[in-house]
């Protein structure tokens, strides 16, 4: 790893001093040992350390051999814990690393001013530049711990010598921060009407995988990757997708397909890149985007820059969705209302490997949306829901809400405490109308 | 699933159409409403059934009990829900149940209680097992007939029970032949089902491991014992044997004697190899053996039961005593073309650093050279030929004989040694050359050429033992150099086959009170390594009684160290049986007390994974001692022979070396690096890598020095160009310290072995079985490193080829039915873990293919690319016997 001459060249420094002293007396400077690798940022640290990671444990099967291996894991941490815990009572560190942090916080000086890295020269100097002026040839402190460094990343500079004393971590894009759910919505499974199939469907592609992956390793296959929802408007794709926010303790990100387009060159690709890095990050994970359409349209000559720029944007989830790194634990949900016009690569298996329609509500279940939405309301006991349920207009889900709400406000208007089956068929011929766009219901019949 | 199912059971709902709903009835109502109607009519029609079966008459109980069945059994559903059915029976559980008391003894009670068996699935409260109770109290009929999550309950139900009977076994009489004909039929079920681990935990928690191979067939005996063996390295004891008793069992069952054979050496067990002799009638399947133990370096004796054909049993002798393996060896050199000898400098790769580092090399030359003579050793080792000691002019005067002597005093017995590992395991040619150093004037080179001597033998047993014969006479000779020469060759020649002459004449040395110490210490080792694990008494005696005769200066002697250590490979791996002689250990001297403590104690247990033990070394380390206490060094390099038997054990013994690193006193910190060089040897992983380069710089120079040298140790063989950077930048940092520049040659040597062709693994056998001399004979050197300054960069540098024991390469060659190497194309790749995997799971991965002879890496599989030959050995490792397809037919 790329420490050949460079790191010939410098080490020169140690052996030279030692030279000059005599042999064992100058224990005044010891040169730190130089890092594994220079200049490439080690491969970045899955969970909390990648030091207090835990060998895997194999087979994923739920059987006697892996709890006897996660009993020896265990057995091992206990000594760990056992050992550990023992030297603290003997020799008490905390005073002294506090001590050595303070000494730390010394040498770095405050303020610190940020700066970036242009170019590490060897494992002590680098190139750095601040926002402002001109770049600087500085001193790595000893203590910055220089596997973490790489060229591009931003570092804290010493206020007046501005050599490097530590490195800002965690860049998470603040688009991306914002579009985790950090509170689960309301709706869960038990307020869709219906939709069994497709619950199951959900179910088995999303949360089986993140919850009970021995299944999928029982059979022998690789769970689905994502799933896609389709299917006409107001037919419950969003709330499906709600109700799977709300039943899973995965983390869920939640992006509109239009979010995914920025102002500047570049800046939508980063923003997918930098969306599945923190669903990698903080995996398990659902990643739902809604409104796929926006960027997923099918490729075709671009005329101007702004779609080429949705393209480009694309092809970076593409790559996302199934590309050279694998994704581990983050599922992925599209929805979208217009299937037939997405880009065929978007939707290939091993991306997308499941494809959920979403159509009208037939006759049961429009009866169980009715309930669902006609459960609080006061009704007259002269309503007859049947009716509405068995009538041959093609009502989705959403018509069905708008129809109960109309009807209620039918009812508040008039000031009366119940609603009627009056309201509801005026409610619905009103919903009806609006949705034909004017034309009023049963002109041309 | 909703609590509201629960109470469901209102009858007032049944007849109400569900959409219409009246406000009145609506709390009444709400529990139904979210059923569909098809739901509603089979919840009906359950109740109604249910309503039946409390009927007085007995045919419409029947049917209704029948219909029932057909409907529990009928349902399907999602993965993670529960059945439909089942659901709605819940509120009938209790009826049910309290029907079934009041019931008078009769066929359709059995039926009845097979059905509540079922609904206890997921009504019965936890801890009840109700589901087991009506089960033996049922019809007993075929028990998949309910479905595979049923079985699963069945069987998680049975092993609690069975714990609870074995509990009441001690007050009272509990039979369990109930369960166990439970247990039959379970087995049996899945067995036939793909669950062979499933079946394997319920006996193994029922303890009754015998009724399995009544259930293996063809098809699942192998995944039935490789699931077996792989639990096994995780049971404690004695359950382990048991285990690993059936898999011998069904493995002799079915014919596959050559895995039964790994089972047998892992258990050490002679009855059991001659077992699989006997029962194999197959010569060319007999020559496979005799390759797998020549490789685990076992001695073996054959007899007559096993062969009666003298011609058959010599060409088996002679694949035991492996003489062919400087010829497979040759021919895998051949086959990569690395014929060609390399020196000292083709390793060090000096123009690759700049300048300085070739200019300042004139600081101690007889330690250059001394480094240079090892690194020729190691690098050359078995080759034959090299460029320091066996110039290839072969002008009998001039060469070899100059680089001799461009040692120093005791540096030119290993000078004259390492012409021994040279020519090593070519016993021939490497004795004439070694004999012309017999005639030297110098005892150094005497000594060097017996130890020589010992080195070419290694593993190598002759009929007319030409190493006993020379050795001989050498062992009792006024100086003691070449005594010990002799000692350590002899050590090294007979290590593993306890050979009683040497035994009696070295234990003569260890009684011999004027013997100086380092030759009763050498002797110790020597004794340890010839009777490795073998649990003798007579010499552990011997052993102990120099121990206890030595004076107090002579216990402060770092040699010292040698006399607990050969005591302890006596019990390498032989657990509770050290318990005696542990007990005699803690009469010793104080000062030598806890040092033989520790040593016997990690000793025995090396290679068990025991964690009790490694708690206990662990404790030890946690202490902080006075400086004169040496006993953490062992302790630390305890930890890694006893975590070293299992994955797991071995990353999380690297987590906890990590924490010795940060707590330990300097004692610790100097025997840590050597922990990791034991548990990744051979096998240079990453992170350990990584760890040792930072502690290759450390402030404390032994520290350093150990950790040079483990760099060495986990790149072994592996001509790791990451290493060898590594420790080519260490050259030109430590330029000026010679000793630790002594350290970082022997290591780059030492990466270099073989030319990249050996490995110092003592695992073998896909990290299955141990070879106790490869294991004895590292751990020789690593506790020689303990002390580095005064031991293996001091007088004693010969120490170093200790390791010699531990070489083998690391090849797969296939030789055809006349044992001639054949070429075949082979795939080789990262082994995955297959163990309890459904359908045939692709055992490697990110394989290429070569053409044997090929070399394998640590983690590394091979199988076989082509349909035309079969391998006798299911371990694709060392020498594979091929034997003809005879199903095969040729792509067209």
């Amino acid at each position: 790893m790329g420490q050949g001459p460079s790191g010939g060249l410098n080490r020169q420094l140690p052996g030279d001093r030692k030279q000059n002293g005599s042999d064992k007396k100058d224990k005044k400077f010891e040169p730190a040992a130089p890092p594994a690798r220079v200049g490439r940022k080690q491969r970045k640290q899955k969970g909390p350390e990648a030091a207090a990671r835990l060998p895997t444990v194999t087979p994923l099967t739920k059987c006697k051999l892996r709890l006897l291996k996660l009993e020896r894991i265990k057995d091992y941490l206990l000594m760990e814990e056992e050992f550990v815990a023992n030297q603290e009572r003997l020799k008490p560190q905390e005073e002294k690393a506090e001590e050595d942090r303070s000494k730390v916080d010394d040498l770095r000086g405050s303020p610190m001013s940020v700066g970036n890295l242009e170019e590490l020269i060897d494992e002590n100097h680098a190139i750095v530049s601040s926002s402002v002026g001109p770049e600087y040839y500085v001193g790595i402190l000893s203590f910055v711990d220089k596997d973490q460094l790489e060229p591009g990343c931003a570092i804290l500079m010493h206020n007046k010598v501005l050599s490097v004393v530590g490195l800002l971590q965690d860049e998470v894009d603040p688009m991306v921060s914002v579009m985790k759910v950090d509170k689960a919505p309301l709706e869960s499974y038990a307020d869709i009407g219906g939709l069994d199939a497709q619950i199951q469907e959900i179910k088995e592609a999303v949360e089986l995988p993140l919850t009970h992956p021995e299944l999928y390793e029982d059979i022998g296959i690789k769970p689905p990757k994502g799933v896609i929802l389709y299917g006409e408007p107001g037919t419950g794709k969003t709330l499906l997708a709600k109700a799977v926010a709300n039943s899973t303790s995965a983390t869920f990100l939640r992006v509109v397909g239009s979010e995914l387009i920025q102002k500047y060159l570049g800046d939508g690709p980063k923003l997918v890149r930098e969306l599945f890095r923190v669903a990698d990050d903080l995996s398990p994970s659902i990643v739902f985007i809604d409104e796929i359409d926006a960027v997923g349209t099918k490729r075709y000559d671009a005329h101007s820059g702004g779609e080429r720029e949705i393209q480009r944007t694309m092809l970076e989830l593409l790559n996302q969705l199934d590309g050279f790194d694998s994704r581990g634990d983050v599922k992925v949900i599209l929805a979208t209302n217009r299937i037939e016009s997405l880009d065929p690569a978007l939707l290939r298996p091993g991306r997308i490997d499941r494809k959920i329609e979403f159509p009208l509500p037939d006759i049961k279940t429009r009866r169980r949306i009715f309930q669902i939405h006609t459960a609080r309301m006061t009704l007259a006991d002269d309503v007859n829901l049947e009716e509405f349920v068995m009538t041959k207009d093609e009502f989705s889900g959403a018509d069905i809400k708008a129809i109960c709400t109309e009807a209620g406000l039918l009812a508040l208007r008039e000031r009366r405490m119940k609603v009627t089956h009056v309201d509801f068929k005026k409610a619905k011929e009103k919903v009806m109308f609006k949705k034909k766009e004017g034309v009023p219901e049963g002109l041309y019949m | 699933m909703a609590p509201d199912l629960n109470k469901a059971s209102g009858s007032a709902s049944k007849n109400e159409a569900p959409v219409k709903a009246p406000p009145s009835k609506k709390k009444e109502d709400k529990k139904d409403e979210d059923l569909s109607e098809e739901d509603l009519a089979l919840k009906q029609q359950l109740e109604l059934y249910v309503e039946r079966v409390q009927d007085p008459e007995p045919g419409i109980q029947k049917l209704a009990l029948e219909s029932l069945r057909q409907e529990i059994r009928s349902s399907t559903s999602s993965m993670t829900s529960v059945p439909k059915p089942l659901k709605f029976l819940r509120a009938h559980y209790g009826a049910l149940k309290a029907h079934y008391e009041t019931m008078a003894e009769s066929d359709l009670k059995k039926y009845l209680a097979d059905i509540l068996s079922v609904l206890a699935l997921t009504m019965s409260a936890e801890g009840e097992r109700e589901s087991l109770k009506y089960r033996l109290l049922g019809s007993e009929g075929d028990i998949g007939s309910w479905g595979h999550e049923y079985v699963r309950n069945l069987a998680g139900e049975i092993a609690q029970e069975y714990t609870k009977r074995q509990a009441m076994k001690r007050t009272e009489e509990a039979p369990i032949h109930d369960l166990i004909e439970l247990v039959q039929q379970i087995v049996a079920f899945h067995m036939k089902h793909n669950a062979e681990p499933e079946a394997v935990d319920l006996l193994m928690e029922v303890e009754d491991l015998d009724i399995l191979s009544k259930h293996v067939d063809k098809t699942n005996f192998k995944r039935t014992c490789l699931y077996l063996t792989s639990a096994a390295k995780y049971l404690p004891g004695p359950d382990d044997l048991v285990v690993l008793k059936i898999a011998y069992e069904i493995y002799l069952k079915f014919g596959e004697y050559a895995s039964a054979l790994q089972i047998a050496l892992f258990l050490d067990n002679s009855q059991y190899i001659k077992q699989v002799y006997i029962s194999c009638d197959d010569s060319l399947q007999k020559k496979q053996f005799s390759y797998i133990l020549a490789r685990h370096g076992s001695a073996f004796e054959l007899d007559d039961d096993i062969s009666a054909d003298d011609v058959d049993r010599e060409v088996l002798e002679e694949i035991i005593n492996n003489t062919k393996l400087s010829e497979g060896y040759l021919t895998l050199a051949r086959d990569i073309e690395v014929m060609e000898p390399k020196s000292p400098e083709d390793i060090y790769k000096a123009h690759l650093l700049d300048g300085r580092a070739s200019a300042g090399a004139s600081v101690d030359s007889a330690r250059q050279n001394l480094a240079a003579t090892f690194v020729n050793a190691f690098v050359n080792a078995g080759f034959g030929q090299d460029k320091l000691m066996t110039p290839p002019t072969d002008s009998s005067s001039g060469g070899s004989g100059n680089w001799l002597f461009k040692n120093k005093e005791h540096g030119k017995t290993s000078a004259a040694a390492s012409l021994g590992m040279i020519l090593m395991w070519d016993v021939d040619s490497g004795l004439a050359q070694l004999d012309k150093y017999f005639h030297s004037n110098d005892n150094h080179v005497i000594a060097g050429a017996l130890l020589g001597v010992g080195i070419v033998n290694c593993g190598i047993r002759n009929d007319c033992d030409p190493a006993l014969a020379l050795l001989d006479d050498f062992v009792d000779k006024e100086d003691p150099s070449v005594r010990i020469g002799a000692i350590m060759g002899l050590g090294i020649a007979y290590a593993g086959t306890q050979n009683e002459q040497i035994c009696s004449k070295l234990s003569g040395i260890l009684n011999d009170a004027k013997a100086p110490l380092d030759v009763i210490a050498f002797s110790a080792i020597s004794l340890g390594l010839v009777c490795v694990s073998s649990c003798n008494e007579e010499v552990a005696q011997a052993i102990i009684f120099a121990l206890m005769d030595r004076s107090e200066s002579e216990l402060q002697e770092p040699l010292i160290r040698f006399l607990p250590l050969g005591l302890g490979l006596l019990y390498l791996g032989k657990q509770e049986r050290v318990d005696a002689t542990a007990e005699v250990s803690k009469t010793f001297n104080e000062k030598i007390r806890k040092y033989c403590d520790m040593t016997l104690l990690s000793c025995a247990y090396a290679g068990t994974g025991n964690v009790l033990k490694v708690q206990n070394l662990l404790g030890h380390c946690a202490e902080h001692l006075e400086k004169s206490e040496t006993h953490q060094g062992p302790a630390v390099l305890g930890i890694a022979m006893i975590a070293m038997a299992e994955e797991l054990g071995l990353e999380m013994a690297i987590r906890s070396l990590e924490h010795l690193l940060q707590y330990g006193e300097q004692n610790i910190r100097r025997a840590v690096p050597l922990a990791l060089g034991l548990l990744c040897i051979s096998n240079p992983k990453v992170n350990v890598m990584d760890t040792l380069s930072r502690l290759s710089h450390d402030t404390d120079s032994e520290v350093a020095m150990a950790a040079v040298i483990s760099l060495g140790l986990i790149g072994a063989g592996t001509n790791n160009a990451r290493i060898a950077g590594m420790l080519r930048n260490l050259s030109s940092y430590y330029y000026k310290d010679a000793p630790l520049l002594f350290c970082v040659r022997i290591a780059q040597g030492l990466v270099h072995l073989g030319k990249g062709l050996l490995t110092l693994n003592p695992y073998h056998s896909d990290r299955f079985l141990l070879s106790p001399t490869a294991l004895a004979g590292l751990i020789t050197m690593l506790h020689a490193c303990l002390d580095m300054k005064n031991i293996a960069s001091g007088k004693y540098h010969y120490v170093l080829y200790f390791l010699v024991l531990a070489m083998q390469p690391r090849m797969l060659l296939t030789v055809d039915e006349n044992l001639k190497p054949l070429s075949v194309p082979v795939r080789v790749g990262q082994a995955v873990d297959v163990v309890g995997q459904a359908g045939r799971p692709k055992t490697i991965t990110g394989f290429q293919t070569h053409s044997t002879p090929v070399l394998l890496a640590a983690g590394d599989r091979a199988e076989l690319a082509t349909e035309k030959y079969i391998p006798l050995s299911p371990i694709l490792e060392g020498f594979v016997i091929l034997k003809e397809n005879p199903d095969y037919r040729e792509d067209l």
